[in-house]
């Protein structure tokens, strides 16, 4: 029998890279006895190389921890880490909407930083219950009294409810689990209900199928249940449910109220949506739980292996990514410039670097990563629509009555005092303003429409420094306008590089321009030859920058002692040599295919 | 070499005399600024090396050359350099005509000390004079004005040493074009026999080149470095010294026979703190070098000069290090060093040879039959010339 639903806390930990988060779990962990401290390793939920490296979280985890508490209960806790990036939003959203409350984690010397902001919002518009954590409270700079201050005025959270916590030296770890208890609220549901369940993430077990992460809100979930996706309409036969302690534990059920995980032979992680609700096959639920979004890749871009013989690993090296993540899509592309590759679709940018970086190192691949671009629809003569994805796609401009282009709703949360760079940032990507709201505290809520192509790049990034990293982002697809497109092209030594296209604005085009070929002439080396670099709109040349040729490349002194010391030098010359794509008789190093992604605007 | 094209028993000696007065700005070798002590013990050490390896049985071949090189050479002084001859003799035997190189600088030259060295066997002198414009001379950290560099050159046209070679440098920040062009024509009026004039590199770790990254000495422009090489190579062909390697100038038959020999590929022992010897793979085993059926190895010494001469005391050859030469290594090692000679390389390959004649259309190699060859103007580019060569 399972634990009294009233000694359910489900919470997550909201937190700022670098703020603690995984050191706090890892304290909860040990002081619960869910985890032997000889089996501590450094952050135990991030259990990806990368994610320990970049110490972010990628993909979701939920853990069950057993609790006695002062007043001699046995509870159940379940901590869910979340995701901690705006290409991850949704999957951010939908953890938290597994939960009834969320520890807000700040270290006490930097305080509030705008990304934990952006999930707490989340938070409350879930109606998540917050308790406010102030880490690092050893360390000599922090300084508790006005952090818990800035708590109090930027969420409007009383600043006595702060609770002071050194997650490295466990001074305080106890009160947070009390905390937990006292201050969150049990789950509600109805076990005797149809059966609601939301996934809030899953995973691929090459041995056992897709894992699929569920918190259940109605009804309960057992071994032999058949479910039904709400959304993606897949049905199939539960062979085991469980909880994470934190490795897989069988358990008899998964009543309302409670998180853990369901296999069902499932195959494919694309069968099992995060947001969608599962219910039972023969008594369906009728409305699924809220809050649902079909995840669709927002950005495009080709990944090339440099060596065109590693191309079927690349092709492996995909499907196997794609098993464990439902937004990567891909489909195979041909470039005159890097041959035969895959058109990707990512989230974001980040999550774009996530995968390159993966296939790079597990897979042991070296890629050439083109310019993202977003998709566009093109308006033919003959009445039709096409989506291209990639700008070398785009047909011959006589047969273009118009292009539109995807545009976002864009939600920026900011301290009031970085409202006006933050508009200037919007105005330069071509948004249009719709809403300025002031919250509590200091801060406001903007709203702009703008084009999805203006805030995949470094935008994000721009917001971050003219926020001084206090203002957050979100954003949603909202439609798609007719706008002034063009394809931009470039040219190395008067030949057309398909891989270098980009769509931009009209009005942009020169300005592009210039900064593209500068960018490329920083960073393709000297030739034998002059080599003429143009950006073009429709043959017409709008930017020029030129190589100068080689003048002057020799050793002076090569005797008895310098030859080993040549000899290696031109061995790895040779090797990077051999690693350039060739265009016409120009050698390109593969930086120059990411050059739109190095310029500064 | 070997008929076969593969490395054959070593003909040349190359021995490093690592002791300078003091550490020129530009200079980034294995030299040592120390005293009367350390030369003893190292010149101790160097005799011990040079009888172990006599008696290694690595050296199956009279010796066609013999390069005493630094350092400065010079500083050693005649007995000490009378004892080092003596030695080279006892331990190996000399082809007739054997090449004794003596690098030396214009301070430790006099009359009476060149006299010494051509009786105790130098057949060729090598005169370190860099540049004879004295604030370029004091910028280089050079112990020596140009007065003294012009009277130690004429010493040494007198002094029956039958060869005499002078080392100058261009591109020198400070330098005009002008100033090194006379001093290059000052030294013509004593008919050097052979001329080494290189393009002054900046080394890592040298004081020039922090000069250079810091800003408070802007590097010579690459239009006007192209400019003095062209002008001195006009120059010296006309006074009657043809380039056979990139920096390299000669009276015909007056090259540097040891120097060549490095570019042809061939084999030479190396005895000395900081140098490198090459063997094949029967010498290498003779000296006790891991082989393993490589037929060429490379190895070194160790740099530092107190290291060798404790490494040397424990019974060892002072060899820090060796590799092993796969045949692609070593057609690549021949590839890229008899480009530099102006007389070429032969590339067997029909690959690099398709390659040559698409560099050739464009003026920079010359091909004749499985001959290539830089122009002038593939020198001044040699090296990315040589990467395609290498890449084809």
């Amino acid at each position: 029998m399972g634990t009294p639903t009233a000694r359910i806390r489900n919470f997550s930990i909201i937190a700022h890279i670098d703020h603690g988060k995984s050191t706090l779990a890892d304290r909860l962990l040990e002081a619960t006895g869910t985890v032997a401290p000889r089996e501590m390793t450094e952050q135990v939920l991030d259990t990806m190389d990368l994610e320990r490296e970049r110490g972010i979280t990628i993909k979701a985890q939920a853990v069950r921890m057993p609790y006695r508490a002062e007043d001699g209960l046995e509870y159940e806790l379940n901590l869910i880490d979340t995701p901690g990036h705006v290409d991850f939003a949704y999957e951010v959203s939908r953890a938290l909407a597994a939960c009834e409350g969320a520890l807000l984690v700040v270290d006490a010397s930097q305080g509030i930083e705008a990304q934990t902001l952006a999930n707490v919002y989340k938070a409350m518009e879930l109606n998540l219950e917050i308790v406010p954590v102030i880490n690092k409270i050893d360390l000599p700079q922090a300084d508790p009294e006005r952090v818990a201050a800035e708590v109090e005025s930027v969420i409007g959270i009383a600043k006595e409810r702060c609770l002071l916590v050194s997650a490295r030296t466990g001074q305080g770890v106890s009160e947070v689990l009390e905390a937990v208890v006292n201050h969150l609220p049990a789950p509600v549901g109805d076990v005797t209900r149809p059966l609601r369940a939301l996934i809030f993430d899953c995973k691929y077990d090459p041995y056992r199928g897709v894992v699929v992460y569920v918190r259940v809100f109605e009804g309960r979930l057992e071994s032999g249940t058949q479910i039904r996706m709400m959304a993606g309409q897949g049905v199939f036969t539960v062979d085991e449910v469980g909880c994470f302690r934190p490795g897989m534990e069988e358990v008899a059920e998964l009543a309302a109220g409670e998180v853990g995980y369901l296999v069902a032979s499932i195959r494919n992680v694309r069968d099992s949506k995060v947001g969608d609700t599962i219910t039972e096959a023969q008594r369906p639920a009728t409305e699924p739980l809220p809050g649902y979004r079909q995840a669709s890749p927002m950005v495009w871009a080709g990944l090339f292996p440099v060596d065109s013989d590693d191309y079927p690993d690349l092709k492996e090296a995909l499907d196997r990514l794609q098993l464990n993540d439902a937004a990567l899509v891909f489909e195979p592309e041909t470039s005159a410039a890097l041959g035969f590759g895959f058109r990707c679709g990512f989230l974001g940018l980040l999550h774009m670097e996530i995968v390159q970086e993966r296939l790079e190192r597990e897979f042991d691949l070296e890629l050439i990563t083109t310019a993202p671009s977003v998709a566009y629809r093109v308006n033919l003569r003959d009445g039709q629509q096409l989506e291209i994805d990639n700008p070398d796609q785009l047909p011959d401009p006589s047969q273009v009555v118009s292009i539109e282009e995807p545009r976002v709703k864009l939600e920026v949360v900011t301290p009031r005092e970085y409202l006006g760079g933050i508009m200037e940032l919007c105005q330069e990507r071509r948004g249009e303003f719709s809403h300025l709201e002031y919250q509590a505290g200091d801060r406001a809520l903007l709203t702009y429409d703008l084009p999805l192509g203006e805030i995949i790049h470094d935008f994000y990034d721009q917001l971050k420094s003219r926020s001084r990293g206090y203002a957050s982002m979100d954003y949603e697809l909202a439609g798609y306008r007719p706008e002034q497109l063009v394809k931009l092209d470039v040219l190395v030594a008067g030949n057309s590089v398909d891989a270098l296209s980009t769509i931009v604005h009209r009005g942009q085009a020169q300005g592009q321009g210039k900064r593209l070929v500068r960018r490329m002439k920083e960073v393709i080396p000297r030739q034998l030859f002059e080599v003429a670099l143009q950006a073009a709109v429709g043959g017409k040349v709008v930017a020029r920058e030129t190589i100068p040729a080689l003048r002057k490349d020799v050793l002076a002194k090569c005797y008895g002692g310098d030859i080993t010391r040549k000899r290696k030098l031109l061995e790895k010359q040779r090797e990077g040599k051999q690693r350039m794509k060739r265009v016409g008789s120009v050698e390109i190093p593969q930086e120059a295919f990411m050059a739109v992604l190095t310029i500064d605007r | 070499m070997t008929a076969d094209g593969f490395p054959g028993p070593p003909r040349s000696l190359y021995v490093h005399l690592p002791f300078c007065r003091r550490r020129c700005a530009y200079c980034d070798f294995a030299i040592a600024v120390s005293g009367p002590g350390l030369q003893d013990r190292y010149m101790g050490a160097l005799l011990e090396e040079l009888v172990f390896v006599a008696h290694s049985g690595a050296a199956a071949e009279p010796l066609e050359t013999v390069h005493l090189g630094g350092g400065t050479p010079s500083l050693l002084g005649p007995a000490r350099l009378a004892r080092l001859m003596e030695a080279v003799a006892a331990g190996f035997s000399l082809a007739a005509g054997c090449e004794v190189t003596l690098e030396a600088n214009p301070e430790e030259v006099s009359p009476a000390a060149a006299r010494e060295w051509a009786r105790m066997g130098v057949t060729r002198a090598s005169l370190g004079i860099q540049s004879l414009w004295d604030p370029t001379l004091r910028w280089l950290g050079r112990g020596h004005d140009a007065a003294l560099a012009l009277n130690a050159l004429g010493w040494l046209r007198e002094s029956g040493i039958p060869q005499v070679s002078c080392d100058l440098m261009f591109a020198i920040p400070g330098q005009s074009t002008p100033a090194f062009l006379s001093g290059l024509d000052q030294v013509l009026q004593f008919q050097p026999d052979h001329l080494s004039c290189y393009e002054l590199t900046l080394e890592p770790g040298t004081t020039t080149r922090r000069l250079v990254d810091s800003g408070r000495c802007r590097q010579v422009a690459e239009a006007v470095a192209l400019e003095q090489l062209r002008s001195a190579r006009a120059r010296l062909e006309a006074a009657g010294l043809t380039r056979y390697e990139v920096s390299n100038y000669s009276r015909p038959g007056c090259q540097s026979r040891h120097n060549l020999n490095y570019w042809k590929g061939g084999t030479y022992l190396a005895l000395g703190a900081g140098s490198h010897g090459f063997l094949g793979g029967l010498a290498a085993g003779a000296l006790g070098l891991p082989v393993e059926g490589a037929r060429g190895v490379r190895y070194w010494h160790y740099r530092d000069a107190a290291t060798y001469v404790r490494v040397v005391g424990q019974g060892s050859p002072g060899i820090r290090a060796s590799e092993q030469l796969d045949d692609s290594q070593l057609s690549l090692e021949r590839l890229a060093l008899g480009l530099r000679l102006t007389q070429g390389v032969e590339v067997g390959e029909e690959r690099l040879l398709a390659v040559s004649r698409r560099l050739a259309a464009h003026g920079w190699l010359e091909v004749e039959g499985e001959r290539v060859r830089a122009t002038p103007e593939g020198m001044e580019i040699l090296d990315r010339i040589t990467l395609e060569l290498a890449a084809a």
